[in-house]
C-alpha cells in the first residue's frame, strides 16, 4: 500500500494520533447515569452469569471502541489517499493524443471513419487504468490540451468535442518521463513521434483518388488570360476518375481518366470561356475513402485593366513603369489640367495633390500641400528605412532596406498606417478610408525607382486599390486572412464566425471551400483546399500495428479513499444500529 | 407513611377487617383466654380428652358416668381457648424505601391491617422491625384499642441498613421463646439468602407466613442506556448498559428468585403471598389473603 497525499511516516503518525484520540475520548466518554436500585442482588447475578457464560459478552465491551477506532482510522487514512496496486492500480499519468489530421476522416470498411475508431480507442484507454490514474487529452491541431484529471467523464466530454480538422498536424510537446503517452492515429500525417509514445493504430488500408494541386494562374502570353492547373493522384487500386471543373457562370469542363496505382494525372485547363468568380474542381472515383480531397476551389479574377491617371509635371520613371505594366491603361496629364473623371480607377499624383480628395484611390509621391493630406512639419535629410511591414499587401515582395533617400518630409502619421519608416519620420503611409498611399519623399530625391521592387510596389498599390486578386491559398483548419477586422463569408454568402488575432482575421474551415474576406473596400478571396499528397495517400501509414497499447482493468473504479469513506459510513450505521439496540456497548 | 398521620385506613376499611379471622394452621397455647383453641387443656367448652384423676384435680371435671361404668375416676379434659401470639416481622432495610409507593409504606399498610385483624380477634400482636438486626420491637398488644399504638409504631419505622434476616430472627427468637404465627413482610432481598432466615423461624417452630413485596420498578424495570447502578443498601455500584436482552434476563432472574422463595415455602408448608406495590391494597387484604387461606 502506498499513500498519495502523505508520506508513510506522516500516515503512521496520523493513524497513531487518531487512535489515541478515539481511545482517549472513549475513556473520557460521558459518565454513566447514576440510578438507585433497591438491591443489586439480582443484577449482579444476571451480569455475572452473562459475563461468565458468553464470550460475546466479554468481547462486545471492546467491540464499540474497536469499531469507533476503525471508523476514525478509515476517515483519517482516506486523507492520505492510499492505494493498493492490485486493487486500484498505481497512480499514474496517461496522456492521450488524438490525431486530428484530415486523413482521420477516411472511411473504413465498417462504414465508419478512422476518427470514430480513434474516439472509441481513446475512450477505451480512459476506461483502463486505476481510479487514481490521471488523464490528459491532446490533439495534433493544438486546439485541445486538457489538464491532468481523474475525471473520466470530463475527458470523455472533451473527446466528444474534438474532430479532425487541421491540415498542419503536429505532435504536441509532452513529457514522457512521468506519464504514459498514447498516440491514437492512423499514422499517415505524423510519422515521427517520440520514442516513449505508445501507438494506438486505427489504420486500415483504403482506396483514394484526390486532388493534390489546384490553382489558377496567369497565362504569360495573354496578360488577362488565366488557366487552371490540376493535379490528381490515385493512391489505391486502378480506377476510372471523373474530373469536373465548374465555374460560377455555369461553365463546365468534364474529363474522365483512368488512373493506375500511384499514378498522377496533371493537366492545365484553359479558362478563357469562364467568367470571373469561384472555380470548383471535383474528382469522382469508385470506393473513394476520403471526400475531403475530392474537391478544390480557386478564384478566377475579373479580367479588366486598371484605368490609371498619372498627374505629373513629368516623371520618366513613373511613366515608364506604368506604361510597361500590362494591367494598366495609363493616361498622363499636367497638374494644371487635372480634373476628376469618372472613367478613372486610380490616380497617381507626383508632387501634386488636388484641393479635394479624389473619389477614387490615389498614390501620392512627395508631400504636397492639401487639406486632406498630412501637412509636412519639416524635412529630414537622408533618412534610412529602418522598419517596414512586409505583411501589408502593398509591400509584398518589395525590399526597401537598401533604398537611399536624399530627403523626406516629416509628418504626423496619426490615424494612418505606416508601412515603412525611418527613425525620424514615416516614409510610406497608408490611409484606409479614403484609400490612398503616400510616400513622404519624391522619386527625384531617392533611388527607389531604380530598385527591382519598385514595379512590384506600383503593381501592389494598384492591385490593392481596386484590382481583383487571385485567392489566397490556405489549408483546412485555422485559416487566417491578412485583414484586421474582416467579415468572412462563404461563396454562398453565408457569414462565418471569425476572430481578430494579431492584426489578422482568423476563422475555422474544416472542409475545402472558397471564402471572401471583406473589410471596407478591400476584398480578399481565400481558397481552402486540402490538395496535399501527404494527406491523400491514406496508405502511407507507419502505424500498421499497435505498439504497447495494451491496457489493464482493475476491480475498483475509484480511489481507495472513496471505498474507505463508504465503509466508515456503513460501520457508523452498523454501530448506531447495534448500539441503540444494545447489541454493542 | 413517613408522615405522622396515624390514621392509615379509613373507617369503612377497618370495619371490613373486623369480619376477618386469622386462620392458623396449628393451634398454639396462649397465656390468656381468647377465641383460639390450643393444645392446652383447660376450662374451655369443647371436650378434648380423658385422663386419670390425680389428687388435686378439679372435681367438677370428673366424668361420673364413666366412673359408674368403669369404677375408676376419670377426668374430662377440655380444650382451652387462648389468644394467638402473632409476630409481624417488618423489613425496614434501606431497600424497602424503594418504589413508588415505597415497599415500606406498603408493608406498613399490610402489617397494620393484619395487626388490626389480630387485635380484633383478641390475639397478641407483636411488631418487630428489622434490617441487619432487630431495630425496634413493640410489646405485645391485645385488643382493638391498641391499634393506634401499633399504627404509631409502624409509622415511626424508618428505612436503613442492610438486610440480615437470619441474624434478626435469631436474635428475636432466642429472646422470645413462645411460639406463634410469624408473619414476615419483606422484599426478600437478603444477601445471605432468606432461606436460612426462615430456617431459624422453623427451628423455633413458628407458623410462618411470608408476604413478599416487590415494587413494579423491580418487577419490570424501566431502565435504559448507560447506567451506574447503586445498591441502596450498601452503595455498591455497577456500570451497566441496559439492553433488551439484559432486561429480559433480569426479568427471568427475578421470576426465578421469586420462584425459589415460593418453592421453599411450599416445601415446608409455609404461607407465601407475593404482591406488588401497585396492586390495590384492599384487594390484597380481602381477596388475596383469603385465597391464600390466611384469612377466612
Amino acid at each position: 500500500m502506498t499513500f498519495l497525499a502523505l508520506s508513510p511516516l506522516q500516515t503512521a503518525l496520523l493513524a497513531l494520533i487518531t487512535t489515541s484520540i478515539i481511545v482517549g475520548l472513549y475513556l473520557l466518554k460521558l459518565r454513566h447515569r447514576r440510578v438507585l436500585i433497591s438491591s443489586s442482588i439480582l443484577w449482579r447475578r444476571v451480569l455475572d452469569e452473562r459475563q461468565m457464560h458468553s464470550l460475546w459478552e466479554k468481547l462486545r465491551r471492546i467491540i464499540s471502541i474497536i469499531v469507533t477506532a476503525t471508523i476514525a482510522l478509515l476517515i483519517a487514512m482516506s486523507l492520505a489517499r492510499p492505494e493498493i496496486e492490485s486493487l486500484t492500480g498505481k497512480n499514474e499519468r496517461v496522456v492521450i493524443v488524438l490525431d486530428t489530421s484530415p486523413t482521420m476522416n477516411a472511411h473504413t470498411s465498417d462504414g465508419t471513419t478512422r476518427w470514430q475508431h480513434a474516439v472509441e480507442r481513446a475512450k477505451s484507454l480512459l476506461d483502463s487504468g486505476g481510479p487514481t490514474t490521471e488523464f490528459r487529452v491532446l490533439d495534433t491541431a493544438g486546439a485541445t490540451a486538457s489538464a491532468f484529471t481523474t475525471d473520466r467523464n470530463e475527458a470523455r466530454r472533451l473527446i466528444d468535442t474534438m474532430s479532425p480538422k487541421s491540415a498542419d498536424p503536429q505532435f504536441p510537446r509532452v513529457d514522457g518521463r512521468n506519464a504514459q503517452v498514447y498516440f491514437v492515429s492512423d499514422g499517415v500525417a505524423i510519422h515521427n513521434t517520440p520514442s516513449f509514445v505508445r501507438r494506438v493504430s486505427v489504420f486500415e488500408s483504403a482506396n483514394n483518388v484526390g486532388i493534390t494541386a489546384f490553382e489558377i494562374r496567369s497565362i504569360p502570353s495573354t496578360p488577362l488570360g488565366y488557366e487552371a492547373y490540376l493535379e490528381v493522384q490515385n493512391f489505391g487500386q486502378p480506377t476510372e476518375t471523373a474530373i469536373t471543373l465548374s465555374g460560377a457562370g455555369g461553365q463546365r469542363i468534364l474529363k474522365t481518366v483512368r488512373l493506375g496505382t500511384e499514378e498522377t494525372y496533371k493537366d492545365v485547363f484553359d479558362l478563357s470561356q469562364f467568367s470571373g468568380g469561384g472555380i470548383r474542381a471535383t474528382v469522382q472515383a469508385k470506393d473513394d475513402a476520403l471526400p475531403l480531397d475530392d474537391v478544390a476551389f480557386a478564384y478566377l479574377p475579373l479580367k479588366r485593366k486598371t484605368r490609371t491617371l498619372l498627374v505629373t509635371k513629368g516623371n520618366h520613371y513613373l511613366e515608364t513603369v506604368l506604361k510597361l505594366d500590362t494591367y494598366v491603361e495609363l493616361a498622363v496629364i499636367d497638374p494644371a489640367n487635372y480634373r476628376e473623371s469618372p472613367n478613372i480607377d486610380a490616380y497617381i499624383f507626383d508632387r501634386f495633390a488636388p484641393a479635394v480628395p479624389p473619389s477614387r484611390p490615389a498614390l501620392i509621391f512627395g508631400t504636397p500641400n492639401a487639406s486632406w493630406l498630412k501637412p509636412p512639419a519639416g524635412e529630414i535629410q537622408k533618412p534610412e528605412i529602418t522598419t517596414w511591414s512586409e505583411d501589408h499587401p502593398i509591400m509584398q515582395f518589395v525590399s526597401v532596406h537598401d533604398v537611399a533617400i536624399e530627403r523626406a518630409a516629416r509628418i504626423d502619421a496619426q490615424n494612418l498606417t505606416v508601412v515603412a519608416a525611418s527613425k525620424q519620420t514615416p516614409l510610406i503611409v497608408v490611409s484606409e478610408k479614403p484609400k490612398w498611399v503616400m510616400l513622404t519623399f519624391d522619386l527625384e530625391s531617392s533611388d527607389f525607382a531604380f530598385h527591382v521592387g519598385f514595379p512590384v510596389f506600383i503593381e501592389n498599390v494598384l492591385g490593392w486599390f481596386n484590382r481583383d486578386q487571385l485567392a489566397l491559398k490556405r489549408s483546412p483548419g485555422l485559416v487566417d486572412v491578412p485583414l484586421a477586422r474582416a467579415q468572412i463569408r462563404t461563396i454562398d454568402g453565408k457569414t462565418v464566425s471569425s476572430e481578430q488575432q494579431l492584426g489578422k482575421t482568423v476563422f475555422v474551415a474544416n472542409e475545402p471551400g472558397l471564402f471572401d474576406g471583406t473589410q471596407g473596400d478591400t476584398r480578399i478571396h481565400v481558397a481552402v483546399n486540402l490538395a496535399n499528397p501527404a494527406f491523400s495517400d491514406l496508405n502511407r501509414s507507419v502505424f500498421k500495428t499497435d505498439r504497447g497499447a495494451a491496457s489493464q482493468h482493475y476491480w475498483l473504479r475509484r480511489e481507495l479513499w472513496f471505498y474507505m469513506l463508504i465503509a466508515a459510513a456503513l460501520l457508523m450505521g452498523a454501530e448506531w444500529f447495534t448500539y441503540h439496540r444494545r447489541i454493542t456497548l | 407513611m413517613s408522615t405522622a398521620n396515624v390514621t392509615i385506613f379509613d373507617d369503612e376499611f377497618l370495619k371490613k377487617l373486623e369480619y376477618l379471622n386469622i386462620i392458623s394452621k396449628r393451634l398454639f397455647a396462649g397465656q390468656l383466654r381468647a377465641d383460639r383453641r390450643t393444645r392446652k387443656r383447660g376450662t374451655g367448652l369443647e371436650f378434648a380428652d380423658y385422663r386419670a384423676y390425680v389428687a388435686g384435680d378439679d372435681f367438677r371435671h370428673l366424668d361420673w358416668k364413666a366412673y359408674l361404668r368403669l369404677n375408676r375416676l376419670i377426668l374430662k379434659l377440655f380444650e382451652e381457648e387462648e389468644d394467638l401470639p402473632i409476630y409481624f416481622f417488618v423489613d425496614s432495610s434501606q431497600s424497602m424505601s424503594y418504589g413508588t409507593p415505597s415497599k415500606l409504606d406498603y408493608a406498613r399498610r399490610v402489617a397494620a391491617a393484619l395487626c388490626y385483624i389480630g387485635l380484633a380477634n383478641l390475639d397478641r400482636v407483636n411488631v418487630i422491625s428489622f434490617a441487619d438486626g432487630v431495630k425496634n420491637e413493640m410489646p405485645p398488644q391485645r385488643g382493638k384499642g391498641r391499634i393506634f399504638k401499633i399504627f404509631r409504631f409502624l409509622n415511626d419505622i424508618t428505612p436503613g441498613g442492610e438486610t440480615s434476616a437470619r441474624a434478626s430472627f435469631k436474635t428475636y427468637c432466642t429472646e422470645t421463646r413462645r411460639r406463634g404465627l410469624a408473619v414476615v413482610i419483606s422484599d426478600m432481598f437478603d444477601g445471605n439468602g432468606f432461606e436460612s432466615a426462615l430456617d431459624i423461624l422453623r427451628h423455633f417452630r413458628h407458623d410462618i407466613f411470608v408476604i413478599h413485596i416487590a415494587s413494579h420498578e423491580e418487577i419490570d424495570p424501566l431502565l435504559r442506556g448507560e447506567l451506574l447502578l447503586v445498591d441502596s443498601e450498601n452503595n455498591a455500584t455497577r456500570e451497566i448498559t441496559i439492553t433488551p436482552s439484559l432486561l429480559t434476563a433480569y426479568r427471568a432472574e427475578f421470576a426465578k428468585y421469586c420462584e425459589a422463595i415460593e418453592s421453599y415455602c411450599g416445601r415446608y408448608q409455609l404461607g407465601y403471598v407475593r404482591t406488588a406495590t401497585d396492586f390495590p391494597f384492599d384487594e390484597l387484604v380481602l381477596k388475596v389473603f383469603r385465597q391464600g387461606r390466611f384469612l377466612k
